[in-house]
């Protein structure tokens, strides 16, 4: 069943894509079922609900789905928007699921939105072959290399297509957007946040990849995606992007478990992007907490720390 | 008519005032030498008595009016005197039952001093009765088993056991009995120290203040064009030091707004008397007199540096500037309009008991507050006022807790620890002060809301800044036990490192803008006291935490430097969230 956007949006007709689409004439009935979204599931969680949809993506050229939480808040006003990146093998239920982040976001009138963290079933080789590349690893890069190119495109997918389908059919304040993440994802809120400054009004991230061009995951991925001139590799490293960042200042929260393998197994590496934003300026704090690991456990911990600083951005 | 009194002459009424009413004895009017009336034939002698009682008559209306002057003035007198008399008696009582109270509260405490003694000798008797029982009866079973085996009727086991009791026996009457008393039968007599009841009673023959005295009516003839002689006159044996005269114009029309009162002029004076001059011919003036003497108190002075505030609230702290005691204080408030003006509305909060007091106000505005001292001759004088501004929380150092080595700047917001090392003379002070953190505390309002300040320090500066219980430990340094809090600063070869400490431990962060200009939020309520960067609007650091007294805002320098407190800050949005 497809519901028509706007049964979704409040009275004054929020669905800008909708209008704008009326307005193409000819074209309007293919970008129309583009904007399209399938319900699968919903759930009324901490006042509001916990939503799962699907939709055929142009990025991705395949069905892509993404989960997003409305307070109850979206019922009667706009609400700010904060794009949530899962790390490696998960999808968009983990984050919904696991982190327990649905009653802060209820109570500072958030609407939180997960995706995916690769395309699926595009019936590439090998894609299945590692749980650090391919299905479950898209690293939110834009690959060259084939035959990832034409559909490993996650980092237009989150920075582009993604807001737009959310601003067309949901009750949001397009310019009021922030972003964050976990471990992979972590590295992807924050080459986002880097690469479109003033883009997002807060980041933040948990055990994020902070060098990948430095780390085992990173030289794998990027190796596989964008091939082996390493220069192509800077453009989505933060440590890197950190070091040549100059736009609106940023506050940067992340946290990273102490007791976490993946940093003993330096592929986090977060002291090398410390450095580099003590040696420019940019403001980051950085929270090492004692006995946590890498799991969802540690995320749960303090995602109620991390949706309060977004929300001091969003609703300021 | 003819007014025949007879040949009295009349009671001369004099009261002690400088200008006595005279009444002179009343000529008898000559009875007709012939007693016969002869009307018509006698026209000139018929108008001379005519012009002679016309003359009477206006005299005896004089005496009349002057004695009804003089019955009102009577009755002044008399109410005085009952007013006097009332107030005397009232001081009279509340002094005597003052004397009666302490004396009656010294022999309680006497009394059961008494018992306590009566307990404890009685207790120490007793346990040596005890002991004394016990050797006695030691004593007897030991004669007792001699007496039994003196009687055993077997020679070889009397013999075997003969030794060990005699030996006993001899020990036993080696040990000496104490046989005095343990402790004195006499009672104690302590001196009674009713020194202060002394003082109460000598203070009942104080002097009260004086009673109002009482203008005399103005007399004829004692006016000119443009002055006029004043006199007034005391009913009491009060003693007064001086007379405060004061007048003004009555008039004609007095204006609807009443604003444009007349102008009040006030002449000071020693004697009962006074001649006004410069004023205005053929007007009305209103006089009184005000009598003034020592028993009237000085006011309170406020002190600046001991006031503080926070948005709900204000704590002012005076000293009473009286040697003589002073029964209680009224603190008075007005509201200061934006543009600066005062209110006319003055609010007081009376019966005050001790020089300070905490007096609930509202956010956002401004106040002008003084305070008078009251005693039984009256409320004092205003004090200077002090000025408070309900906006952000304000406090200055609590400098009796400065460590030695802080200097405070002249407008009291600011420490610098000096290089020089000070001279061991300069080590020992208060009890208060730190003696190993080079730290103070701050003296923060005791209100539990939320309170908001910025500290702003150097590049360079190690300090410590947070909060801490009044009573944390002076030889400890700030974060390192139980009862502060703060955060630390501490630069290492031009790495900025950052701590925030309680009970020594502090979660592991990194920081990479180094702030200069800290915000601490406390929050009572919420347990929470946070840190921002306030130039960057970043937040920093929570202690979550139950404060389970009130807490004093604490700063410290590791090493020479100085650091700045703004307060009375509206606290950002941000920080309470």
């Amino acid at each position: 069943m497809t519901l028509t956007p706007t049964s979704l949006c409040s009275a004054d007709g929020c669905c800008s894509g909708g209008e704008v689409i009326e307005s193409l004439g000819p074209n309007c009935d293919s970008l129309r079922s583009r904007m399209a979204l399938t319900q699968v599931s919903s759930n009324k969680c901490a006042g509001g609900f916990q939503k799962v949809f699907e939709h055929e993506s142009v990025e991705l050229k395949c069905k892509m789905k993404f989960a997003v939480y409305l307070p109850p808040k979206a019922e009667t006003d706009k609400c700010p928007v904060l794009y949530w990146l899962s790390g490696l093998t998960c999808t968009e239920q983990n984050f919904i699921t696991k982190a327990g982040s649905q009653l802060a976001a209820a109570e500072h009138g958030i609407i939180i939105v997960a995706p995916d963290t690769s395309p699926r079933g595009c019936g590439i080789e090998g894609e299945d072959e590692s749980w650090d590349f391919g299905t479950g690893a898209g690293f939110y890069v834009d690959a060259t290399q084939e035959p990832w190119k034409t559909n490993y495109r996650m980092y237009s997918y989150v920075t582009e297509e993604l807001p737009k389908l959310i601003n067309a059919n949901f009750p949001t304040q397009p310019d009021r957007i922030s972003i964050s993440g976990h471990s992979m994802g972590g590295h992807g809120a924050l080459i986002c946040a880097l690469k479109n400054p003033g883009r997002y009004k807060a980041v933040s991230a948990f055990a994020p990849i902070c060098n990948p061009v430095q780390c085992p995951w990173g030289q794998k991925a990027f190796g596989g995606y964008l091939g082996s001139d390493r220069s192509t590799w800077e453009a989505y490293d933060a440590t890197v992007l950190a070091a040549a960042y100059s736009g609106p200042q940023l506050d940067i929260l992340i946290d990273q478990g102490r007791d976490d393998q993946f940093l003993s197994a330096s592929q986090l590496l977060p002291d090398n992007l410390i450095a580099v934003c003590s040696e420019k300026k940019i403001p980051v704090v950085f929270r090492l907490q004692p006995g946590y690991d890498h799991s969802y456990f540690f995320i749960y911990s303090f995602m109620s720390d991390h949706i309060k600083h977004h929300a001091k951005y969003l609703n300021a | 008519m003819e007014a025949n009194r007879g040949g009295r002459t009349f009671q001369r009424f004099s009261v002690d005032t400088n200008e006595s009413l005279h009444f002179e004895p009343c000529e008898d009017t000559p009875s007709s030498p012939t007693g016969i009336e002869h009307d018509e034939d006698n026209v000139f002698m018929k108008e001379e008595n005519e012009s002679e009682m016309t003359s009477i008559r206006t005299r005896l209306q004089g005496k009349v009016a002057e004695m009804e002057n003089f019955a009102g003035h009577l009755e002044e007198i008399f109410l005085t005197v009952e007013e006097n008399f009332g107030r005397q008696e009232q001081h009279l009582e509340q002094h005597y039952n003052d004397v009666l109270q302490t004396l009656s509260q010294r022999h309680n405490e006497r009394a059961a001093g008494l018992l306590e003694e009566k307990k404890s000798k009685m207790e120490a008797l007793y346990n040596q009765l005890l002991s004394c029982g016990q050797a006695l009866d030691a004593s007897k079973e030991l004669i007792e088993t001699a007496q039994e085996i003196y009687r055993t009727p077997d020679k070889r086991v009397f013999l075997k056991t003969v030794i060990p009791i005699i030996k006993r026996i001899e020990m036993f009457a080696k040990e000496k009995v104490e046989l005095t008393l343990s402790t004195k039968l006499e009672f104690e007599t302590l001196p009674a120290d009713l020194s202060d009841v002394k003082t109460m009673m000598d203070s009942i023959n104080a002097i009260p203040a004086p009673s109002a005295p009482v203008i005399n009516p103005q007399m004829s003839n004692s006016a000119t064009q443009t002055s006029l002689r004043v006199c007034w006159s005391l009913f009491s044996d009060d003693t007064v030091e001086y007379y405060d005269l004061y007048y003004r114009p009555v008039l004609e029309d007095t204006p609807a707004d009443g604003f444009c009162a007349p102008h009040v002029t006030t002449v000071k004076v020693k004697e009962t008397h006074c001649t006004v001059t410069d004023l205005l011919p053929n007007a009305q003036y209103e006089l009184w007199v005000t009598a003034t003497n020592t028993t009237g108190i000085s006011p309170a002075m406020i002190k600046q540096r001991e006031c503080t505030s926070c948005p709900d609230a204000a704590l002012i702290r005076w000293e009473s500037g009286n040697t003589n005691p002073v029964d209680s204080y009224t603190v008075e408030l007005s509201e200061m309009d934006t543009d600066g003006t005062q209110s006319t509305v003055t609010e007081s909060i009376v019966a005050v008991p001790t020089c300070q007091c905490l007096i609930q106000l509202l956010s956002g505005r401004r106040y002008l507050i003084s305070v008078r001292a009251v005693n039984v001759g009256g409320p004092s004088d205003k004090s200077d006022p002090v000025y408070i501004s309900t906006s952000g929380t304000f406090f200055y150092f609590l400098e009796e807790t400065a460590h030695p080595c802080l200097s405070i700047s002249e407008d009291g917001f600011t420490i610098f620890y000096g290089d020089e090392e000070l001279p061991i003379s300069a080590m020992a002070l208060d009890d208060s002060a730190f003696t190993r953190c080079v730290a103070i505390l701050g003296d923060l309002i005791p209100v539990r809301a939320r309170h908001y300040w910025e500290v702003e320090v150097d590049e360079g500066t190690e300090f410590r800044i947070g909060v801490a219980y009044e009573d944390t430990e002076r030889s400890s340094y700030l974060g390192v036990n139980a009862s502060s809090w703060c955060m630390r600063h501490i630069l290492s070869s031009s790495r900025h490192k950052y701590e925030f400490l309680h009970n020594g431990w502090s979660p592991d962060l990194r920081i990479t803008v180094h702030p200069v200009r800290i915000g601490v939020a406390l929050d009572y309520e919420r347990g929470t006291l946070s840190f921002f960067n306030v130039n960057l609007e970043q937040h920093l650091h929570t202690f979550q935490c139950h404060f389970r007294n009130y807490v004093q805002p604490c700063f410290s320098l590791d090493n020479p430097g100085s650091l700045t407190v703004h307060n009375a800050i509206e606290a950002p949005e941000y920080t309470f969230i």
